[in-house]
This record gives C-alpha cells, structure tokens and sequence, in this order.
C-alpha cells in the first residue's frame, strides 16, 4: 500500500468553473470580460480545454437574427416547445431564444470563423424541426462553421477565457461539493496527473462537467461523459431532473458509434435489414426514411430486435444498412463528403458502391442538475443552493423538455454560461467562507476503499455489461419488467464493483483509479436514468415506454430523482413553467399543451 | 467470415512511481475494422488494466491520443487494424508516445506543456478590429475566408510538431506557427505587430526547414507547409 491519503492544499478563487467545455468557457469569458479583477479558476477533465466534447458538435448552433423580416423568436420558441414534448420550462425556453443572436455576435467579434454567404454574410441553414409560422415552413436559423460548428465555439470560448486568465487547472475531476449552513463554498478535487487531492474555496462554483453518455454501450459521446456531475450532485443529496429524458441519434456509425448525420437520408438515403428490405415502409408509410429522430430509431432497433439485423464481427454490435449507392457521385463527393467520409475512416467502406452500418446511437441528456433560467441549482423544495450554478449539458434548466432539436444545444451552454455569469456577478459575496469541518473527507475514504479493495473483477468488464444493459432495457423501447431487470443487475455490478483490485498504488495519472471512479459516477446515473423511466408511465419525447405508448397529462411534471444509498431513490416533482401560454400574449394559444405531430 | 489478424502491439510503457521505463508486447487477434484505441481498450479489460493512454472524443476532433506507430504520428482513434497492417506491411506495431511533451504515465503526455506553445502564439484576436458603422457583424466574403479556414481546422493533435524535423525545442512548432498566422490572415485582427514579432523571433518560421513533414503526417490533411510558406514570403 502506498501513502496514506490526504488533501494536499487548500486555494481559494472568486470563481470555480469545474467543466471547461463550452459552457463553462462562455462563463469564464464572461467574468473576465465584466469583472478582470476576479481570480477565476476552470477546473477540466480533458488534458486541455480545447479537447472538450463540445468540439464534436457538427451541424449548427439556431440563433434568431432580429435582421431577417422572415423569422421571429415566438416561432424559435414554439419549435423548442413542441420538440420538446410540452416538457420545457417556458420561462427558460424564452430567455435563452432571446438570448440567441447576441451570442452569434460575441462569437463574431472574437474571431470564430462562421461560413459565409456570398455577400459576405454569416450563412445559415436549415434544420429539421425548425420552422416558420408555427410548422408552415422550414425555417434558416442555423449558423454554422462548415461542419465543425462546435469546434469553432470551443475554440473561440477558450481564447477568451485564455485571454481573460482564467487559470486552467487541467486533467483533473471534481469529487465532492462543499457547503456551509447551506451554501456552497467550493469543491474537493482530485488532480489526476499530479495524484492530488485539492481543497478550492469559491465565492461561487460552477458546474459545467458535460453529459453521461458513456452509461450506453453505443454513444456519440466522447470517452469523458461518464455523469461526474450528476453523479457528485446525487452524492451532494440534491436531486437530479428528467434523468429519464435521453435521446438517441437513429443513425450511429457501427461500430464506434460517431453520428452519421440526418443528411444522409435527406439526400436519398434508403434504410436497409439484412434482407435488404427497405423497411422504413412499414413503419411510416409517407415520410418513410425522413420520418422524425425517434420514431427511425425505434423502427430499427425493431428489425435488429425481430432478427433481421446485421452482426458486425467485430464490434459484436447489430446494426442495419443504409444504403446510398444509388445517389450520385456528387452527392457522395460533395454534400455527403464529411458522412462518406467518416465510413471510410472508421469502416474502410465506399458508400458509393457499398452497405454502410448504422444503428441508434445514445446522444444527448436533456436531464441534469435542476437549474432556474439564471443557472442557479434547485433543491428538490424548488429552492435556491445558494453559490451554486449548473450550465450545459450536466444541467437542465429545462430548454429541451424531453426531445433536444438539433442546434439547440450550443445555443443552450453559450446563453446559459453568459446568464449564469451575470448572476453569479449579481451575487457575489464579499468575503470566502470558510471550509466545512471534514471537508475531503469522504473523498479520501471513498479513492482510499477503491485503493484497499481487494478481489477479482474487472472495471472494464462490468462497465461493458452496464452499457449493454443500459441499452437493451433503458434504451430506445422501455418496459417496466425490463427496467426492473436492469435495476437489479446495477445493484449487482455495484456490489461486484467493491472487488476490484486496483494493482497500480501510485495515484499518478493512475487510469484504473480513475476509471473506478467513473464507473461509480455511470452506475448512479443508469441508475437515476432507470429509476426516472421506470416511474414515468407514459412516453413522451425520447422517453418510449412499449407498455404506455402515449403521453399522459397525469405525467405533465418534471421527475426529480434524489438517491442517499445506491439504489434507494425518492421522487420529486416541478411544475413545467407555462409562462409564455399564461402571458396571454401574441399567439400564447401556441404554447398550450398539444401533440407532438409532425 | 471476416479476416482475423494476429497482432503484435509493443508499447513503450513508463511508470514514474518507479521511474521504470521498458517495452512491453501484447498480443491479440483483431478483425480489420477495429481502431488502435478499441485494441488498447481491449487490453485494459483482456490482459493489462494497468496500461495507461489518452483519449478523449476518439473521432478525431480533440487531438488528445496521439501517439508514434512504427515512428509515424498518428492518432489512435482513426487508425484501423487493416489500414495499419496496409500501411506498414506488417502486423507488429511498436508504440511510443509523442515526444512533443513529457511522458507522465506510459503513452499519456503532458499536453498542458506542449500547449505552453500554442498559448505563446495567442490563439485569439489580440485586438478586435471594431464593427463598422451601422453594422452588427462583419463581413468577410467566402473567398477572403477560404484563404486561411483549412488552418482553422487545426485540432493541436501535435503529429506536425512531432514529425517537424526542426525539433521542437527551438522552433515554436508548426501548429502553434499556424495559430499565428491564422490571425495575421484574419481581418478582424488589428494586432499584427506583435504577431510578426512572435512569427519572426527565433524561435519563428524560420527555423523551418521546409521539409513539409508536418503536412505530410497532418491528420486532418491541413497542407500546413503551405501556411508556413505564405508567413515566409510576407502573403498574408
């Protein structure tokens, strides 16, 4: 056995941003641009800020202009409400659509480089469930940096806060919340590549950790989501909101699950099962392959379930075809060049004269830490925690409601880190308060138990069964035996997990340490996850419950999940705001309770 | 049925508790389409948990798992077993980290130091050019743009750094470089003085020896040489 564990030093800051994605860099921006005098600290689990999962975002980022006659925010805001299933907060979903454009122009001014118009003009572009006029026409809202729109707001956020001097405190994860008489006065972490346990107290801290895709064996996600914030807010004995609420992307290149985008099928793209049967068909009738996100992912996760799937043989993974080799090659060349290309690198296939494998692919969280439009963490009474903020993915305010439109997350984490910057200015203490007495001390005993355990599992393992759990019985299709079947095998790997043997002691850049800690984080987010989908007995946007196929008004509430030992959980309930229906204002009667027809 | 290749995958290991540096061989079959991160994956769970690598979005937009295959630069989430084994006409692969930054465990660098660089080179306007009267955005036509937005797509892998046969202690690198003239290119940035200076200091673009190594091993096919080029004749 190596060194005991201690905390190895105390810091202190205005401001402790602990994600350093886009979200908590817009925040940082933003501190640094009203208050330069603040010492601010962004805390990342990344070797930089600038390898945040953020950078994958490809297609756009919507974005009101208040110059175009044809668009307005009431039509941004209704799409949002709709898409989401009549489960956004209004009051949310009309403070960052109002906050859209500013963004697109502080992005602008600080040198991201959008794709432009002829004239000079930032491009936009069109996508799917964004409209005009309430669903009369598609609407152009999209701005974009060719197909790496989050690249370029990833890198510009970070120039800012570079700019600003934040201190990066890089490789490192946060491990526990610190809160006197209710406050939160900052954080333990643990510094990853020093070894380190860290004590940081902060007038205000900042969570902005990402979201927990590595719960699902197939995801979009980057290898860093593994829930780290929810999983430190459960822990913390706040609640988390909408765990239940995930979607998944219908079209995930096999085997490393990377997204194939919605174009492929714009463009002509026919979907496939092993009897090369185009069998959108039978599913929607009309729109066949165009059908909206969830009701293709269904589809094929029912041919891979009713056998007329493809194994791939070496991701062991079942899949379905799509099929472009009828389109012409300059649609391969030219308008599908990025997808095209992305078989090739990960498939080494031709999708001019070849099958290509694709299945449903986890994506998006639009559940988190429950957050007012300011970003302020809830309790499960609703009230404020003060010093404590949420923003992006690992939070949910809630913009998304039960189904994320395309481009609406980057609007999301850019106005949210802004807003929530403006409020933690507003209500900045004078003075640090002191650290809790036993501060850090959970977090030793918790690496010290993962160090002395003793015995013959294997973190990869398990955390390979838990995702293909997770996606067979909490995935696209939900039922309530199967839910309570994958309830019981988490507890299970939770008891198997306490015999893993760590063999390296040394606590530097000690991955097995680590990844037994995030594999502690992924199996109380499944849980939260299964635990949400399991009490919702109703589906409603991504949440698909086989044996509650329609959405019920008795469920027209936020889930608030609060979880003290592993698996026992209790349930709250928020209010979903109305405010723009209860307004009375112009078109209020579109943001009445409606259903979700496209 | 699938091909099967019997791989041979000797990684340069380094454990600091013990300061022990060593190679160590793993073996395992793979079918064609897996990546070098699903193999190192693979050995965590099959043989070796201890095996430390770096990864992050592990589809080729961070840059975070660089590492040296048989010499050569790469990133280990894009490179296929059947394009490895074509590549290099072999199945035995010798894997070092990148030596662009100290190693802290096995093939896991430090970044933050190989970063010191690229922050040197501030990758963000120095002084915004102010909008023009009446306008809330610039305007930057589709040409101007294509000019200098290939080195916009930089993810600061570090594979060009690696490969520059200038090394990398005197030369700032070839992507920290590219991070300055982007904004030399930029019409936004009013700065440029200060920008020439970095560019033109010794530890410039002239300790490039033009040997366009680094376009050559770029893995998002940025012609980096080319940019370079550009700084060296003043065509900004």
């Amino acid at each position: 056995m190596g060194k005991k564990l201690h905390i190895h030093s105390t810091s202190t800051c205005d401001v402790l941003i602990i994600g350093a994605g886009g979200a908590g860099l817009r925040c940082a921006a933003h501190l640094h641009e009203r208050r330069p005098d603040l010492l601010i600290f962004t805390v990342t689990k990344v070797a930089h800020p600038q390898k945040s999962h953020t950078s994958t975002a490809q297609g756009g980022m919507a974005a009101v202009d208040p110059k175009d006659k044809t668009d307005q925010s009431l039509y941004h805001m209704f799409d949002t409400w709709k898409g989401g299933d009549c489960a956004s907060d209004q009051n949310v979903v009309k403070k960052i659509v109002d906050g859209g454009w500013e963004e697109v122009q502080w992005l602008e001014r600080k040198g991201i480089h959008f794709s432009r118009d002829e004239g000079g003009n930032i491009s936009k572009r069109q996508f799917g469930g964004h409209t005009v006029e309430f669903g009369k026409g598609d609407a152009l809202r999209a701005v974009f940096v060719a197909d790496r729109t989050g690249k370029g707001i990833m890198d510009t956020a970070w120039g800012e806060a570079l700019k600003g001097g934040s201190r990066f405190i890089n490789t490192t994860v946060v491990t526990e919340l610190l809160f006197n008489e209710g406050c939160c006065v900052g954080a333990v972490l643990f510094k990853v590549k020093e070894g380190e346990f860290i004590t940081v107290l902060a007038k205000a801290t900042v969570l902005a950790t990402g979201g927990s895709g590595q719960v699902f064996r197939i995801t979009t996600n980057c290898r860093n989501n593994t829930g780290d914030g929810l999983a430190v807010i459960l822990r913390a004995g706040l609640p988390v909101m909408d765990p239940e609420a995930v979607q998944f992307h219908p079209t995930g290149i096999v085997g490393p699950g990377i997204l194939a985008s919605e174009a492929l099928r714009s463009e002509g793209g026919i979907l496939r099962n092993k009897e090369l049967e185009p069998f959108m068909e039978r599913y929607a009738p009309k729109m066949k392959d165009l059908a909206p996100r969830d009701i293709v992912a269904r589809a094929i996760e029912t041919e891979i379930r009713e056998g007329r799937g493809i194994m791939d043989p070496d991701h062991q993974i079942e899949h379905v075809w799509i099929d472009l080799r009828h389109l012409p090659d300059y649609v391969h060349e030219v308008k599908l060049k990025e997808v095209a290309s992305f078989f090739k690198t990960y498939a080494n296939l031709d999708s001019r004269t070849q099958l290509c494998p694709v299945r449903p692919s986890n994506h998006y969280h639009m559940g988190g830490i429950p957050t007012n439009e300011h970003g302020e963490v809830l309790t499960t009474a609703n009230t404020v925690v003060p010093g404590l903020f949420a923003v992006g993915e690992c939070a949910c305010a809630s913009l998304h409601g039960f189904n994320r439109l395309g481009t609406n997350s980057l609007l999301e984490l850019l106005v949210m880190g802004r807003y929530a910057g403006e409020r933690v200015l507003s209500g900045l203490k004078e003075k640090l308060a002191p650290a809790p007495k036993g501060a850090g001390e959970a977090t030793l005993a918790l690496f010290t138990s993962y160090l002395e355990a003793q015995g013959k599992e294997n973190v990869g393992l398990i955390r390979q069964e838990m995702r293909e759990v997770m996606t067979r019985k909490v995935g696209v299709f939900r039922i309530e035996k199967g839910m309570q079947e994958a309830i019981a095998s988490l507890i299970a790997f939770k008891q198997r997990v306490a015999k893993v043997a760590i063999s390296t002691k040394d606590t530097r850049m000690n991955q097995e340490l680590l990844e037994r800690w995030e594999l502690d984080n992924l199996l109380d987010s499944a849980m939260a996850i299964a635990q949400g989908a399991l009490m919702r007995k109703e589906s409603r946007g991504a949440h698909f419950r086989e044996d509650y196929p329609e959405r019920s008004d008795e469920f027209q509430f936020h889930t608030l999940v609060s979880m003290t030992d592993f698996g026992k959980v209790s349930f709250g309930k928020r209010p979903i705001d109305m405010g723009i229906c209860d307004a009375k204002g112009e078109y209020y009667e579109q943001f009445r309770i409606m259903p979700r027809k496209y | 049925m699938t091909k099967t290749y019997s791989l041979t995958l000797t990684i340069k290991r380094y454990d600091p508790d013990r300061s022990a540096r060593w190679f160590q061989t793993y073996r395992l079959d793979s079918g064609p389409i897996l990546r070098f991160v699903d193999l190192f994956r693979r050995i965590n769970v099959e043989q070796d948990a201890t095996l430390a690598w770096a990864s992050s979005c592990e589809h080729a937009q961070c840059g975070s798992c660089s590492v040296n295959v048989n010499g050569r630069p790469m990133l280990a989430c894009e490179l296929l077993v059947e394009n490895a084994v074509t590549l290099f006409g072999t199945t035995v692969f010798k894997i070092a980290p990148v030596s662009v930054a100290p190693v802290i465990r096995d093939l896991v660098v430090d970044w933050e130091k190989a970063y010191e660089r690229v922050h040197r080179a501030k990758p963000y306007l120095i002084k915004p050019k102010e909008l023009p009267p009446g306008m809330t955005e610039h305007r930057i036509s589709p040409q101007e743009l294509a000019r200098y937005e290939e080195a916009t797509r930089c993810i600061n892998c570090f594979c060009c750094a690696e490969a520059c046969i200038s090394g990398n202690r005197t030369f700032i690198g070839p992507n920290a470089a590219m991070a300055g003239i982007v904004r030399m290119m930029d019409s936004r940035e009013k700065e440029k003085e200060e920008r020439l200076d970095l560019l033109y200091s010794e530890e410039g673009i002239y300790r490039c020896h033009t040997s366009k190594a680094c376009s050559h091993v770029c893995p998002k096919q940025i012609d980096v040489a080319h940019f370079i080029a550009l700084a060296k004749e003043g065509a900004f």
